[in-house]
């Protein structure tokens, strides 16, 4: 529970709050540099081959425009410097339909929009690889995935009694967060800044470094709001060194700003997933067969694999398990990290799989699933720091009302409405990652003010203010004496806000860098203290005006010795129109187990945002090529559905408290994925309980209940 | 986008006379349609003549005239304050309906009427200028016949044009027999019935609608009728707002004691234009209003759809759509 006196643990207001709602806050286009003129884009009509020539004169006539630059202009790059799937403008080569293959830098950005009109390409085709249907049987075990077995699948599923096999697919996804990938770069001799949104600040700066063949201290990111990434905005894409490409052209600074249309083929996606269960239980409910396949393909040449067997390897006890990637190369751009990577995707396979199972033994879901509570972790043996499933599941039952649930389907009908209940557990690891912060006091008269500074990124979840309340308990100054500056590689280097490692790692490296301070003015002090003073106290006895301290912060030695997770348990309540195959989610409640809650104001909107994805995932999100050109026929968000405000009915948030040291010293196991596991199969789950029809293929749209 | 010129224009006259002197000009109204595809390159006026600054917006009642008692909305009246008009919320609730269940409260404020009669289709490979589309460009064939087609026509497709009238309010119009009053730069005023606005693609997908260059929607006027108090507009779509209907049914209902007297049904995401579904109408007129009556209404009008290789749901979905939003009629125009 939270402690009065502490910030940690109190749901305050976002710090950044009021610049966010008054336009105040600068994301990645917002700032206004003298001079600054405008690239645009232009890209591939060909899914594979090669250009045989871009005509570029006519553009370059056009007005405004002061460079065109293609693959036979443009500079040599590293493209093994870190840019995913490059579009580098360094070859004829075509990989996906949407590459970039040019781009126009004009005073102005309809200048260069036009220009790009004007530009005339020859391809040699090659016949592309789009169609995953039809190319997934030429799928490969990737390089770096190995499978993970565990005693013998096919005979104890052949022996099986009770058992389940099924396909479940999940289509195309893309990230849409609401800025688009977006730069701004301008050199100064032979430094160059880049206005970029980046989850990972110091990976940009690397990656652009690299790419550009600088060393990384002239490349500086500044990045201190992000408007959203959902892991598009983790690795780094060739727009962050274009624009430093065009800005070295032009010697001005330049603004690239994608498209919504253009984000579609430019900075990676989710790809489609065909995951091939096998379940198998005993009579009375013991598990004794998971076998967890996925088949997906990834970019021309790099194996990229979305783990969709993690929760299958970490969520029940089971003596026979299999889990295996196959990969089949595409012509579609590289596929990356997603919305709870691998765990969203595979939890609506597995959480899915054990209903239906949990149904043939005409056995309560909860109770299947808690017959099968792993003990330690089944994938490596390790004792759990500590493990949430089952109070998940319980307190939901009881918060949800989930005694009411029929086990058969159908039984709840309101006039043209079938109503049904479903749930389903998620997990994601919990892990602090190495990063470093620097405390600064100042004192004018008795008023000390603490400055933080680290590389960390706020991708609009609340970032600065988690920062700004552990530093306030750790030195003991009210929040609002606290500055945070994050969001520039100036700064000492952090972990990034990826993989639901941001809070933990920014977290307890900044309470260690004030709990140094703390104890550095404490050894400058010729005073015995009784009770820790607060740095306040020391900067005014010890007459300092200023002072300042960093800290390396890492995860505890022992901490990798044990198996450390962020649990949930997802409760739906849908309700079907029998008649046009409309869902609507009324209810949701998702129980998270995830260690200290540093905030529970911002904490409750990150678990909030998550299920609305993962509604998204189950009843609406898809991107839809065409199988004979690779183009996605679905290119802006009137065609790829995320949910509508009417779509969402209530949903509820209950945090399990857990104290947890284990993984770090704050006990933070982190928040950003976990909120998305699971979802998709408690409604997916739930629409079976209604209806009595189970949809394996996302998104559960009106026309597959009909 | 390509560089245009900008005329306003303050009268009808104006208006038509500036488009009728530049064939690659357009009407720029709400702006909410014109300027996504002029962004995307898919529309290419060299000129945009404004006609915001026409008086073109009132609601009011018709005292003259074939439909006398009716009621005649602006041409550039708002979608949003059509909608909400006490004079159509009383009189033509099936419309309210129909346009508060398009696109979303912030495009309704600046999207016009005459703008949603002539907003063109929302066709994927309409959008893309590097897709084949016969009616973006004649002769590239069509992208979405063998494509992607989930969202496509079931009735009164050609092989050279698959793509549906994307509109809710049309939907309504249809049902609601409405009147479109245009005037061009002759000052001549013609009055075209609303099933004929919209054409079928045919061998000319690249023209929508009848209206001709030079012509500017005025009005459309709505003549009176009996069914205000059973009426109801269904949209089935992928989410529960701000997506274009998979299939939508505009529905009225007309009682003469127990039976039905007329029935009007229009269908929205099914065709090139909004889709009056006569052989469902005609069967109603004169039988009692049963479920079972709504059922074979609705499959008689359905046995002339054809599906294409991703859309057939739209038949079943379109058939069940027809008879919930008869029962809704019935019931009083309530979900
Ligand atoms: C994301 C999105 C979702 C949408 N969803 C829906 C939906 O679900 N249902 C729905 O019905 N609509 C939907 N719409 C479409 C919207 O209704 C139309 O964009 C709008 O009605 C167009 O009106 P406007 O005044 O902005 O037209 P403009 O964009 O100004 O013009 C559109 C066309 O009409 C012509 N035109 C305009 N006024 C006149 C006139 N008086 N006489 C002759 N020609 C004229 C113009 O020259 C132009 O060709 C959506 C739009 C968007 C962007």
């Amino acid at each position: 529970m939270s402690d009065l006196n502490k910030s940690i643990g109190q749901a305050i207001n976002r710090i950044d709050g009021l610049l966010k709602v008054t336009g105040a806050a600068t994301y990645a286009t917002d700032y206004v540099l003298k001079n600054t003129v405008h690239a645009v884009i232009f890209k591939s009509t060909i899914a594979a081959g090669k250009i045989k020539d871009i005509e570029t004169g006519e553009a370059e006539k056009a007005p405004g425009v002061l460079a065109v630059i293609t693959h036979k202009n443009a500079p040599k790059l590293n493209e093994k410097g870190g840019v995913r799937g490059g579009a580098l403008l360094q070859s004829q080569n075509i990989e996906w339909y949407g590459q970039h293959i040019g781009l126009v830098v004009a005073e102005t950005f309809e200048q260069a929009r036009y220009a790009t009109r004007l530009i005339k390409v020859s391809y040699e085709k090659a016949e592309p690889k789009v169609d995953f249907e039809k190319h997934k049987k030429e799928a490969i075990a990737p390089k770096d995935n190995h499978d993970a077995i565990r005693g013998d699948v096919d005979t104890a599923f052949g022996n099986a009694e009770f058992k389940i096999e099924a396909v479940y697919e999940t289509p195309i996804e893309h990230h849409n967060p609401m800025e688009t990938h977006s730069t701004i770069a301008f050199w100064e001799g032979d430094k160059v800044t880049l206005y970029n949104g980046s989850q990972i600040v110091n990976g940009a700066q690397g990656a652009a470094a690299s790419t550009l063949g600088i060393p990384s201290a002239n490349v500086r990111i500044v990045t201190p709001f992000i408007g959203g990434g959902f892991g598009s905005k983790g690795g780094q894409w060739a727009n962050l060194v274009l624009a430093a490409v065009a800005a070295k052209a032009v010697n001005r600074p330049v603004k690239l700003a994608l498209t919504r249309q253009q984000m579609f083929n430019s900075v990676g996606l989710r790809q489609r997933n065909h995951q091939r269960m096998r379940l198998a239980a005993t009579k009375d409910g013991k598990l004794t067969v998971l076998a967890h396949e996925t088949t997906t393909h990834c970019a021309i040449d790099n194996e990229f694999v979305e783990p969709c067997g993690d929760c299958s390897k970490v969520m029940y006890e089971v003596p026979n398990s299999l889990i295996s990637y196959r990969v089949v190369p595409m012509n579609i751009i590289i596929p990356t990290y997603t919305r709870g990577p691998g765990k969203s995707t595979g939890s609506f396979a597995l959480e899915s799989a054990i209903d239906e199972l949990a149904y043939q033994l005409r056995m309560d879901p909860i109770e299947f699933r808690l017959k099968n509570e792993p003990a330690k972790d089944p994938s490596n043996g390790k004792q759990w720091s500590s493990r949430t499933t089952v109070q998940c599941l319980q307190e939901g039952a009881k918060a949800f009302g989930w005694g009411k649930r029929k086990i058969e389907p159908r039984q709840n009908q309101q006039g043209e409405y079938l109503i049904g209940y479903g749930v389903a557990c998620g997990t994601y690891p919990a892990r602090q990652q190495n990063s470093s912060a620097i405390v600064k006091l100042t004192r004018k008269g008795n008023d000390v003010k603490a400055t933080i500074e680290l590389a960390a990124s706020d991708l609009g979840t609340g970032t600065n203010t988690i920062i700004a309340q552990t530093a306030s308990d750790a030195l003991g100054l009210a929040v609002n004496k606290i500055t945070v500056k994050i969001g520039d590689s100036s700064l000492p280097p952090a972990a990034g806000s990826v993989g639901s490692v941001g809070a933990a790692s920014f977290s307890n490296a900044v309470n260690d860098a004030c709990e140094k301070i703390t104890d550095e003015l404490m050894k400058k002090s010729t005073k015995q203290f009784f009770v820790r003073p607060t740095v306040a106290n020391l900067m005014v006895s010890e007459n300092l005006t200023a002072f300042e301290t960093r800290a390396d912060a890492k995860a505890p030695a022992d901490a990798t010795n044990y198996s450390s997770h962020s649990f949930n348990a997802n409760f739906a309540e849908v309700w079907v129109n029998s008649l046009t195959g409309m869902v609507k989610v009324k209810r949701f409640l998702a129980v998270t187990g995830a260690g200290k809650i540093l905030n529970p104001k911002t904490a409750r909107s990150q678990i909030i945002g998550g299920n609305v994805w993962g509604i998204g995932m189950a009843l609406t999100e898809e991107s839809i090529l065409d199988p004979r050109w690779g183009n996605f026929v679905t290119r802006s968000l009137a065609d790829y559905h995320v949910p509508s405000n009417l779509d969402i009915g209530t949903i509820d948030t209950i945090f399990i408290d857990e104290k947890d040291t284990i993984p770090n010293k704050l006990g933070v196991k982190g928040i950003g994925e976990v909120g998305i596991v699971g979802v998709a199969a408690a409604v997916a789950n739930a629409i079976f309980n209604a209806t009595g029809k189970r949809v394996r293929d996302l998104p559960i749209t009106p026309d597959k209940l009909l | 986008m390509r560089p245009f010129k900008y005329s306003a224009s303050t009268t009808i006259n104006s208006a038509a006379q500036l488009l009728s002197a530049n064939p690659n000009a357009r009407i720029l109204a709400g702006g909410t349609n014109i300027l996504d595809l002029m962004k995307e390159d898919v529309e290419r006026p060299d000129e945009l003549v404004d006609i915001n600054r026409l008086n073109l917006s009132v609601v009011k009642p018709i005292t003259e005239g074939v439909n006398k008692g009716g009621i005649s909305i602006g041409g550039l009246g708002k979608n949003a304050e059509t909608a909400n008009h006490p004079l159509i919320r009383q009189n033509f609730p099936l419309l309210t309906q129909a346009i508060l269940a398009g696109a979303s409260a912030q495009i309704r404020n600046m999207a016009t009427n005459g703008g949603n009669l002539n907003q063109r289709t929302r066709c994927p490979y309409f959008y893309e200028v590097s897709m084949p589309c016969n009616k973006r460009e004649p002769g590239t064939g069509c992208g979405a016949r063998e494509g992607i087609n989930r969202m496509h026509a079931i009735f009164g497709w050609s092989e050279s044009c698959v793509a549906v009238h994307p509109s809710d309010m049309c939907v309504a119009l249809a049902a609601l027999d409405a009147v479109v009053k245009v005037q061009g730069s002759s000052g001549k005023v013609r009055s075209i019935p609303f099933a004929e606005y919209h054409r079928l693609p045919g061998e000319m997908p690249e023209k929508d609608n009848t209206l001709q260059h030079g012509e500017v929607v005025t009005s459309i006027e709505i003549p009176k009728n009996n069914f205000a108090s059973k009426s109801y507009y269904l949209k089935v779509r992928d989410r529960a707002s701000y997506a274009f209907a998979l299939v939508s049914v505009a529905a009225a209902i007309e009682m003469n004691g127990s039976g039905i007297k007329q029935a009007w049904l229009a269908l929205g995401g099914v065709a090139h234009k909004p889709w009056r579904a006569f052989e469902a109408e005609r069967f109603l007129a004169g039988k009692a209003a049963t479920a079972d009556n709504f059922r074979q209404a609705a499959e008689m009008e359905m046995k002339q759809a054809k599906a294409l290789e991703h859309n057939g749901f739209k038949i079943e979905l379109g058939t069940r759509a027809i008879v919930l939003a008869l029962t809704r009629a019935m019931n009083g125009g309530t979900a």
